[in-house]
């Protein structure tokens, strides 16, 4: 009998399930695609329920989703601190030290991730109307992300933050100074990202360009070179600039609809 | 060549069509779903469908999403449409985005209203975002309609659509009546009212409100009392005004700095309303000593 290929993440799956076993995307329905090519992440229904290594994630609550992680012996996972809902006392747990602490201090970020390790329960949330994005990564891949943005990643990730290049890039970019890359090592990882609002996914072609709002901007393939565009508006005598994210193929962009809006100089 | 054949009014945006597809081409309100009505008579306004599009000129807008909610249009080379600057997401590279010119810079610096309008012609794809979690409302206007909006409320609009600005005239003065520097004067539903006209052809008007939205039609001289900063649109026969209601027993306790009655916004019929859920908590102000003619009512 045919499997059924994951629209999302393009995993296969046995024709009897109705969502996938890899990311959670209901399979029984449509992808949804703009006119202009934007895919919506796939909204997760409440409880559904996939496989990461050994362990579980069950994905609760549709306002403002809960990711529940039941992770099996040698399994673990790396968060920031602050999403951390809940957990049960016997989830042992660890300090991942990022590197960069003065940098990490400057861009406002945790000098410190944590890590919980299996067996056990844990359960993470940021405290915002959102989506949950589900992004398994293959070996080999790289996923830059907008800092703040993650909410836990499986043991097989590697963890780093890349500067954002450029001085306009860091003070018009709308995205802070640094973003964080994932990066698969010989087996596949897990990522899964809170999208303020509703997250649409595009892949664009080499060379392909799409400006974005920087404040948009929630995750992109490493692949995609991000260079910040100044707008300039001229009303009468008066000069704005407004800055874009010009976002340059090949690879995948992922947007929010709900921002953090950049000033506009006037 | 055939007319189409009208055998649906749309409950929430007003125009004919010929009913024949899921959602309203006009407004892109479901068409297959029963009208849901509180038992006071308020209309809740359908969630325009995730993907549902709407036809305008030669154009398309798509809605996505769900939570907070992306129009993305598809412009024809010949259409174009204006925006406040802050609520684009995301644009083809080949779009050419200009200023449009605004009268009255100082006044709206002053009211927080954005400076810069900015116009997009096609062809090509562009989206626009409020990033507020609730509904996006397509207000196809006919050609002379109008419709009265409460500022910030204004997602976007297709060129042949009017925009202006009026004082809004709901406002009121607390403080010491003697000391001019101790006064405060407040605008409960803030300083501006947006007016949109069509003008010889029909448009389209953009509205985000966060939280859901609920519609009703006022008879003439029919009263409601509404938060003020829920308003979201009127037609421009609602008249508004400013009505303070004071509790019993609640003079014990008053002072030049805090007097419990509550701020309501009166509309008052013939025409349609809609409210937002989302509102901004009422302040706690103490005794009003100017106001515009606001009427009050003491239980």
């Amino acid at each position: 009998m045919d499997r059924i290929e994951c629209q999302w993440c393009k995993a296969q799956n046995e024709p009897e399930r109705t969502s996938c076993s890899t990311c959670g995307a209901p399979l029984d329905k449509q992808n949804l695609v703009s006119d202009s090519g934007w895919a919506e992440a796939p909204r997760l229904r409440d409880m559904t329920e996939f496989r990461f290594s050994n362990s579980t994630c069950q994905i609760e609550g549709e306002i403002v989703p809960v990711a529940e992680l039941a992770l099996a012996n040698g399994d673990s996972v790396f968060f920031e601190h602050h999403v951390m809902l809940w957990k049960e006392p016997n989830v042992p747990m660890s300090a991942l030290n990022t590197g960069g602490g003065m940098k990490r201090m400057l861009g406002g970020m945790p000098h410190v991730l944590s890590v919980a390790h299996g067996p056990g329960r844990i359960a993470f949330s940021r405290d915002a109307n959102g989506e949950v994005v589900v992004l398994p990564l293959h070996p080999s891949m790289e996923l830059d992300v907008r800092e703040h943005a993650f909410l836990a990643g499986t043991h097989s990730l590697n963890y780093s933050f890349v500067r954002i290049k450029g001085l306009a890039n860091v003070m018009h970019g709308g995205g802070g100074m640094y973003m964080d890359r994932f990066v698969t090592q010989n087996e596949p990882g897990l990522l899964l990202l809170h999208g303020y609002g509703n997250v649409f996914q595009k892949t664009l072609q080499p060379g392909e360009k799409i400006l974005v709002e920087p404040g948009g901007f929630l995750y992109k393939d490493s692949s995609v070179q991000m260079n910040t565009v100044k707008q300039s508006i001229r009303t009468g005598l008066m000069s704005h600039g407004m800055y874009l994210a010009e976002m340059v193929g090949p690879g995948r962009v992922g947007i929010q609809s709900m921002y953090v809006h950049h000033h506009s100089s006037e | 060549m055939t007319t189409p054949t009208v055998t649906y009014t749309c409950p929430y945006c007003r125009i004919p069509s010929d009913g024949s597809s899921a959602t309203c081409p006009h407004c892109g309100a479901p068409v297959d779903v029963r009208e849901r009505v509180s038992d006071s008579g308020w209309i809740e306004q359908p969630a325009i469908r995730d993907m549902a599009r709407i036809r305008f000129n030669r154009s398309t807008c798509q809605i996505s999403g769900t939570y907070v909610p992306v129009a993305e249009f598809n412009l024809h080379p010949e259409d174009w449409i204006y925006f406040s600057h802050h609520v684009l997401l995301h644009t083809d590279a080949n779009i050419p985005l200009e200023a449009k010119k605004m009268p009255g810079g100082w006044n709206r610096h002053l009211a927080g209203i954005p400076l810069i309008m900015m116009t997009a012609r096609g062809p090509g794809h562009l989206a626009l975002s409020a990033d507020h979690p609730g509904d996006t409302l397509a207000v196809p206007l006919m050609p002379n309609q109008a419709i009265d909006v409460a500022e910030h409320r204004f997602l976007a609009a297709t060129g042949n659509v009017n925009y202006q600005y009026l004082k809004m005239h709901l406002w009121f003065v607390t403080g010491d009546p003697n000391d001019r520097n101790d006064q405060e004067t407040h605008y409960p539903a803030g300083r501006f009212l947006d007016k949109f006209s069509a003008q010889n052809q029909p448009g389209l008007l953009l509205l985000h409100a966060p939280g859901n939205v609920f519609i009703r039609d006022l008879q003439p001289g029919q009263h409601i009392l509404v938060q003020p900063s829920s308003f979201l649109w009127k037609d421009p026969s609602v008249r508004m005004n400013l009505h303070f209601e004071y509790p019993r027993g609640q003079y014990w306790f008053t002072s030049r700095k805090y007097q419990a009655k509550s701020v309501w916004m009166t509309l008052t019929g013939p025409g349609r309303v809609a409210v937002q859920s989302v509102f901004e908590r009422p302040e706690t102000v103490g005794q009003v000593i100017n106001d515009c003619g606001a009427t009050r009512h003491h239980w």
